[in-house]
């Protein structure tokens, strides 16, 4: 057999499978980190989950910070704050949503001050004047010490307390704002750096006087009326155009809020000597395209509000019951997604990177080959997310740039050039020219149940008119899978070729992703074998089995509901009482096999596996011979829906060598049988046992039988091996291809005991000097 | 020249021998060779035939720590 040639070398640069825009395009389809719903809806863009988080945490410190992010006044904006947020809580589409509001007035009330940052800050040079008392002054002075600009407020009012309380006194909600907090906020305004200078008369002299003392001039509504009757500020950017005086609304505290946020934009524009209508960002509330399942969730009732709001404790418990939307679908359903604890845009995106690196680690190789691209998540995401699609480009685009490693997939690899050349049969059934069906198992069908093989192939030769040839190997999903194109095109046209040979007959699988990966490369429909089944009846040989299952779907009828649904009648006709479960179908999850992912990351496919496994207790029943055998692996009881019909049991876990032995023998056995030819068996000429131990050994190390027989072959050739002075025991080896075979074995009358067997790529020489 | 640098040493200590020749085998200069890359070494060597031995906890080891290192670059 022919080995696999190992990559050369690194130094090549990339060339790419999925463009740019391609990547950037399905990043997008991700929602995971579009805002919530409650953060979108808030006009002042508080980071509200993460302010309900910490204060269920009771930090409420730290969320006293959020909230200050949007505001220089906390108690001020959470008394008066209209809460838009709340109509978008999707806790209310179930009963009662947070009560946001009174959250924020508990964080306001109960988060301790942090001190100023000590980081330095440099002062513009550029100064403001503010004049006159109102909501909107009140909020923007804040807003503008914050920007750092040398702020003076000139005012009627004799101190900070009073010109809070003139500022609030048109609000006809101020009776919510408590007196000690009313103090709280004075005290706040105070601190602030900012110049006031009280009792100013305020005469149109005076403030024309001042204000050309200063770059920017803030003006209240009354005096605006006043100094410059008839003129009008634009509300969406408060200002005067001619006069470039900054004013705005002052009829509620959001109201006020929100514009002084506006207008403090507009002071930096006007400072800058820039249009304040424009490059000015997104403002306001925002669309999301966050997906929310609220599905199995049953929120407690909200927290009752007292008459001064919540206490810390209350504002705990209100808090703790956010369920912090967030779009996890495709984690919730698929064991690789939650592994990596990454949304699928991240992690698309860091495994699209990692084919981007010319030089250097390539630290995505390992989760690039352990996704089993078997396309649950584009089922499971609401946009149709495609992670099979990235990890499939990537490790096309690593292998065509020579960076893929061969160690991951070498093995399912050799595997596949096993079951396309010694394991190979392409036959006519015997007495037919031509063939109008050829009948296509499936390489893990022959490994693991060669007598169904046999028997499903005889029911159709003997009830289908036309002849139908047999032929055994691979369908090309391994290399595909390995992202390996050239390889997979060449498998094809070889494919191409031996079904030529037959007269283009009607393919008819006997696994669902053959049937996928042959639909390729013939025109024709490629029919299933349940499909002929449900046609022509059910086997002689099928019983009524009274049996309850739980049917697993294979990712390879993932979008073909007729398959899905044949495979359910047929149970039904064997009498078989079908479980419901979750995850079934379309969205059901791989179990391990597909993507190569049990042989790149054995742990991985055990997760997925069990994953499967989870959504029912009863024995599964498959209809793909590898998830059959993933499942046994595991311990459950599983059965391939041709097992039942033929009433033949598939080999129980088959270890690597047996499932190639499986198939050999199952090209000899249906050679002799059908067409009534001999092959001829290879002869070692000499016994080869093993131990138990040792045969544990090389399954798990991927050892086959055929390696350490081998090296074995070829000590009994050359005498070459150690003898181990402590155990009397001998050593030899064998490179055969990118890997070194050493067995530990002793010598008997007839041959061979193996007692180890271990392997390593690095290939190790001989050094100059020696 | 300055001596070259082993990366792993070995010696078998007359614990092995090499069953072609019948000679004990000595500690001697080899070098793994992977992806582009070579590293010095002393492994158990047979001084006639040139039988490098490489033991299981090494495979498994340290090599196959390298093996994967220098697979993700």
């Amino acid at each position: 057999m022919d080995f696999i040639k190992e990559r050369e070398s690194t130094h090549v640069y990339h060339v790419n499978r999925m463009s740019k825009e391609e990547m950037d395009e399905m990043v997008g389809r991700c929602v995971h980190e579009q805002p919530a719903y409650c953060v979108a809806a808030c006009p002042l863009k508080l980071d509200t989950k993460e302010m309900l988080t910490l204060a269920a945490a009771g930090n409420f410190k730290k969320a006293l910070v959020q909230y200050e992010k949007i505001t220089p006044f906390p108690l001020l904006l959470s008394a008066g704050c209209e809460a838009p947020c709340e109509n978008k809580c999707k806790l209310g589409s179930l009963g009662d949503g947070i009560a946001i509001k009174e959250v924020e007035r508990a964080v306001a009330r109960y988060g301790e001050k942090t001190k100023k940052s000590s980081v330095f800050r440099m002062k513009k040079r550029k100064t403001a004047a503010v004049f006159g008392t109102d909501l909107f002054l009140l909020f923007l002075i804040g807003e503008v010490e914050k920007k750092m600009y040398p702020t003076t407020v000139y005012c009627r009012e004799k101190d900070y307390r009073e010109y809070i309380e003139d500022a609030l006194e048109n609000w006809a909600e101020h009776a919510a704002f408590v007196q000690a907090d009313l103090e709280e906020e004075a005290s706040r305004l105070k601190r602030m750096d900012l110049t006031f200078v009280f009792e100013s008369a305020l005469t149109e002299d005076f403030v024309r006087e001042k204000a050309e003392e200063h770059d920017i001039v803030c003006m209240s509504g009354e005096l605006l009326s006043r100094l410059y009757p008839g003129k009008a500020y634009d509300p969406e950017v408060c200002v005067i155009d001619e006069e470039g005086i900054v004013a705005g609304p002052s009829g509620s505290i959001m109201e006020a809020a929100l514009a002084a946020k506006r207008g403090a934009l507009t002071v930096d524009r006007l400072a800058q000597k820039l249009s304040p209508y424009s490059n000015r960002g997104q403002e306001g509330t925002q669309e999301t395209a966050l997906y929310t399942s609220v599905e199995g969730i049953d929120p407690e009732p909200g927290v009752p509000v007292g008459k001064d709001g919540y206490t810390k404790e209350e504002a705990v418990r209100e808090a703790g019951r956010c369920i912090r939307c967030h779009c996890d679908e495709c984690m919730k359903s698929c064991a690789y997604l939650a592994e990596y604890k990454k949304h699928p845009g991240l992690l698309g995106r860091e495994i699209y990177n990692n084919t981007q690196i010319i030089m250097g680690d390539h630290p995505m190789n390992k989760p690039m080959n352990s996704c089993s691209l078997c396309g649950q998540c584009t089922v499971t995401c609401p946009n149709g997310f495609d992670m099979s699609r990235v990890c499939r480009m990537a490790r096309e685009n690593m292998v065509s740039t020579d960076k893929m490693p061969l160690a991951p997939h070498e093995f399912a690899l050799l595997d596949m050039q096993f079951s396309n050349t010694e394991a190979f049969l392409s036959r006519m059934q015997p007495g037919y020219d031509s063939c109008k069906y050829v009948y296509f198992p499936g390489c893990q069908a022959g490994a693991i149940a060669p007598k169904v093989v046999e028997a499903s192939y005889l029911d159709l030769t003997e009830r289908l008119e036309g002849g139908v040839a047999l032929m055994l190997g691979c369908c090309g999903a391994i290399s595909d899978w390995a992202g390996r194109v050239e390889m997979t095109e060449k498998h094809r046209e070889f494919l191409k070729q031996e079904i030529a040979k037959l007269g283009n007959p009607v393919i008819i699988t006997g696994c669902p992703s053959c049937r996928k990966q042959l639909q390729e490369l013939s025109e024709q429909k490629i029919l299933g074998i349940w499909e002929i089944l449900e046609e022509i009846g059910l086997p002689e040989s099928a019983r009524e089995l009274q049996r309850t299952f739980a049917v697993h779907d294979s990712c390879g009828a993932r979008g073909d509901a007729e398959t899905q649904q044949m495979v359910r009648n047929i149970l039904e006709k064997l009498g078989c009482e079908i479980l419901d479960t979750p995850d079934s179908g379309d969205r059901s999850p791989c179990c391990g096999y597909g993507g190569l992912t049990a042989y790149a990351n054995r742990e991985m496919a055990h997760k997925m596996a069990e994953k499967c496994l989870e959504r029912s207790d009863a024995p599964y029943v498959t209809y793909c011979m590898a998830c059959r055998d993933r499942f046994a692996r595991e311990g459950r009881e599983s059965r391939h829906l041709l097992e039942l019909l033929y009433g033949l049991e598939a080999s129980e876990t088959p270890d690597i060598s047996e499932k190639r032995y499986n198939r050999l023998t199952l090209v000899q056995r249906v050679l002799k049988n059908i067409w009534n030819e001999e092959r001829c068996v290879k002869d070692l000429g000499f016994a080869v046992n093993y131990t138990p131990e040792a045969m544990e050994m090389m399954d798990d190390r991927m050892i086959l039988k055929s390696d350490v027989e081998q090296v074995l072959a070829e000590f009994h050739e050359n005498q070459e091996a150690v003898q181990d002075a402590e155990t009397g025991q001998l050593l030899a080896r064998s490179r055969l291809g990118n890997v070194t075979f050493w067995v530990r074995f002793d010598e008997t009358d007839d041959g061979y005991l193996v007692h180890r067997a271990y392997s390593h790529r690095m290939n190790i020489i001989m050094r100059a000097g020696q | 020249m300055a001596a070259e640098k082993n990366y792993y040493s070995i010696d078998p200590k007359g614990q092995l021998t090499c069953r072609k020749c019948k000679v004990p085998l000595v500690k001697g200069k080899a070098k793994f060779m992977y992806l582009d890359n070579g590293f010095p070494v002393e492994m158990p060597v047979c001084p006639q035939c040139g039988f490098i031995y490489v033991p299981e906890e090494l495979a498994l080891g340290k090599v196959l720590a390298v093996e994967k290192a220098l697979e993700d670059k």
